[in-house]
């Protein structure tokens, strides 16, 4: 087992002794959630602002079958999956057809779509009260009620997300999605559908968003409008970012850190947002390539400072 | 179905219609001349609402406020650009999209902050108020006013791009850049000119809008998926392809309001989704 896969596990361990159970929670359902982006963001190269059509309309799904219904939770699980995944393919259809900054926009304009959807479907959505009531069920004997329990149970979930995650980015379709990333011509060149390898990505990154999604609903007990809103996607692109897009393992980064200043800030004021915003400005204007970057600068300025004073540290 | 309310249904629509080609122009000629995902173009459109509305309280003159507040969304454009999106050239769409983004939450919470959270309306001058019989249906005059209003802008910027030098320095710009900076022109002030001019357009819909749709802290998010709309339709830097991708979707809004009112902004995304699946180009191809 390699060292960064220790981390992780320690880090599983160690998170529910130092900060609240349902934050420590929502870290990893953030994780999977960013993992997700990730593969399209920092592997295939493509900036989806829409991941929260995937998420929301997971949660929902989920969230129904769970009030109404009080279906098996893994089967939850699974359709979540599903839902993420075959949304992603339809927004993706329309999407990978084009590049660039169209591509950017058709992402967003269709998470305003399915936001609106929800927005006004209210008689299942709850519209802007969000959809209350999701249960968390009973699973071998033990209530997911239990906050450490579910933690555990959304722990498990997500190495097993990010175990999944190595495989695919180790695979041969990892190389695949980086070779579009690096030269679309010229992995198109060599034989590759690069339009239907995106689409493939769309969809993997939209099934572990409506994973993601599912945790979520049953973790706050609700489905909440912003849910499908697409802050909830900037947020993601957000802490993907911080963390470091470059790296498997830095939307793991970026949600910890995301999640525990926004859980804590949003208590203290109403108006956090704003400092979001502002938190957004700063890291790009200053703090560009994330903390797994600013922590490797880190110790090559240290290793240089012996070698050749002033040289290293400064910004790309 | 009474014709009277079809027809005014379909000015309504032709109405809000020119108002998002305006807001596609204004972000077509952002978007093709720096090259960035601009997330903030909804926010200048609400601080041209909220503008116009400070400066109808405080003067007293629609006029005076329909022509001060959009230039101080140029202002404000102008000093984003230079201050921020300027250092971003170089960086990748992501960090532009995170500047913009953030951008656009400071200032929906910071209108929250000034103005409140409750949403409030503005009433058109004396002059524009009541209707005009049309003969089959009477219609508000304010409308009739922001249809012409917007058709004249529509109609500036054409010309401004098509008949002036600086206008075809702008196409130039959307075409190619690293040519345009050979030729001795200085692309920075182009770039600068450009965000101003976009934020311009987005600012004065917005002014527009206030009289007819009122104003709320959202107004501006809500607007940028429909701007995107426009350009992802009607092709970046194309001007007869913003008015027919705004006017394509502000009847169907309209229509479909008639008959289907809850479903009236979705049906926006869904238009798009439509003719995407049949023209992934486009309404009339793509560069």
């Amino acid at each position: 087992m390699s060292r960064a896969w220790l981390a992780v596990l320690a880090a599983v361990v160690v998170l529910p002794l130092v900060v609240r159970h349902a934050i420590a929670t929502e870290i990893w359902i953030f994780a999977i959630f960013g993992l997700g982006l990730n593969l399209l963001l920092g592997y295939t190269g493509l900036l989806s602002f829409g991941q929260a059509t995937f998420f929301g309309s997971a949660a929902y799904v989920g969230g129904y079958l769970l009030k109404h219904y009080g279906t098996n939770v893994f089967l939850v699980l699974a359709l979540g999956v599903v839902v993420g995944a075959v949304s992603a393919a339809a927004v993706g259809y329309l999407c990978v057809q084009r590049s660039g900054l169209y591509f950017i926009m058709l992402t967003f304009a269709l998470n305003q779509m399915f936001y609106f959807t929800a927005y006004q479907w209210t008689s299942v959505t709850g519209g802007e009260d969000g959809m209350p009531g999701v249960p968390r069920p009973r699973l071998f004997g033990v209530g997911l009620d239990d906050s450490l329990a579910y933690y555990a149970f959304a722990a498990v979930l997500f190495l097993l997300s990010l175990w999944v995650m190595t495989r695919i980015v180790e695979s041969p379709l990892g190389k695949i999605l980086v070779a579009i990333r690096e030269n679309e011509l010229r992995a198109e060149a060599v034989g590759y559908d690069a339009a239907r390898f995106k689409l493939l990505a769309f969809v993997i990154g939209g099934a572990f968003s409506g994973l993601a999604g599912v945790l979520y609903a049953m973790l706050f007990g609700i489905v909440p409008l912003e849910a499908i809103g697409f802050v909830f996607s900037g947020n993601v692109v957000f802490a993907t970012l911080i963390g470091g897009s470059g790296s498997l393992y830095g939307p793991l980064i970026g949600s910890f850190v995301f999640i525990w200043l926004s859980e804590s800030v949003s208590v203290m004021w109403q108006r956090w947002p704003l400092l979001l915003g502002v938190a957004f400005v700063i890291v790009v204007l200053f703090l560009r390539g994330g903390v797994v970057e600013a922590w490797a600068r880190f110790w090559s300025w240290r290793a240089g400072r012996h070698v050749a004073p002033g040289t290293a540290g400064d910004a790309p | 179905m009474n014709t009277s309310l079809l027809l005014s249904q379909i000015l309504n629509g032709v109405v809000t219609g020119m108002l998002y080609a305006l807001m596609g122009i204004g972000l077509s000629i952002i978007t093709g001349i720096l090259n960035i995902p601009n997330f903030a173009h909804g926010a200048m459109f609400a601080v041209g609402a909220y503008l116009v509305y400070t400066v109808i309280n405080a003067l007293g003159n629609f006029w005076l406020a329909l022509i001060l507040a959009p230039v101080g969304v140029a202002l404000l454009g102008l000093v984003i650009e230079y201050a921020g999106i300027r250092r971003l050239y170089a960086a990748g769409h992501d960090y532009q999209l995170l500047l913009t983004f953030g951008l656009s939450l400071i200032v929906t919470e910071g209108i929250i902050i000034v103005w409140g959270p409750v949403g409030m309306s503005q009433p058109p001058p004396p002059l524009l108020r009541g209707g005009v019989d049309l003969g089959i249906t009477i219609y508000p005059k304010y409308r009739l006013f922001v249809m012409v209003m917007a058709g004249l802008l529509v109609l500036g910027a054409w010309l401004f791009f098509e008949k002036t030098r600086y206008g075809a320095i702008m196409r130039a710009g959307i075409e190619d850049k690293e040519m345009v900076s050979l030729l001795g022109i200085d692309i920075h002030r182009l770039f600068t000119a450009a965000f101003a001019l976009g934020a311009y357009l987005a600012g004065i819909a917005g002014a527009l809008t206030a009289p007819i749709r009122g104003l709320n802290p959202l107004m501006g998010v809500d607007m940028l998926g429909i701007a995107f709309v426009v350009v992802a339709l009607g092709g970046l830097g194309n001007l007869p392809g913003a008015i027919v991708a705004g006017l394509m979707i502000g009847v169907a809004q309209s229509l479909v309001a008639l008959v289907w009112p809850e479903a009236s902004v979705a049906v926006i995304f869904a238009v798009m989704a439509a003719v995407l699946l049949v023209r992934p180009q486009g309404l009339f191809g793509i560069r």
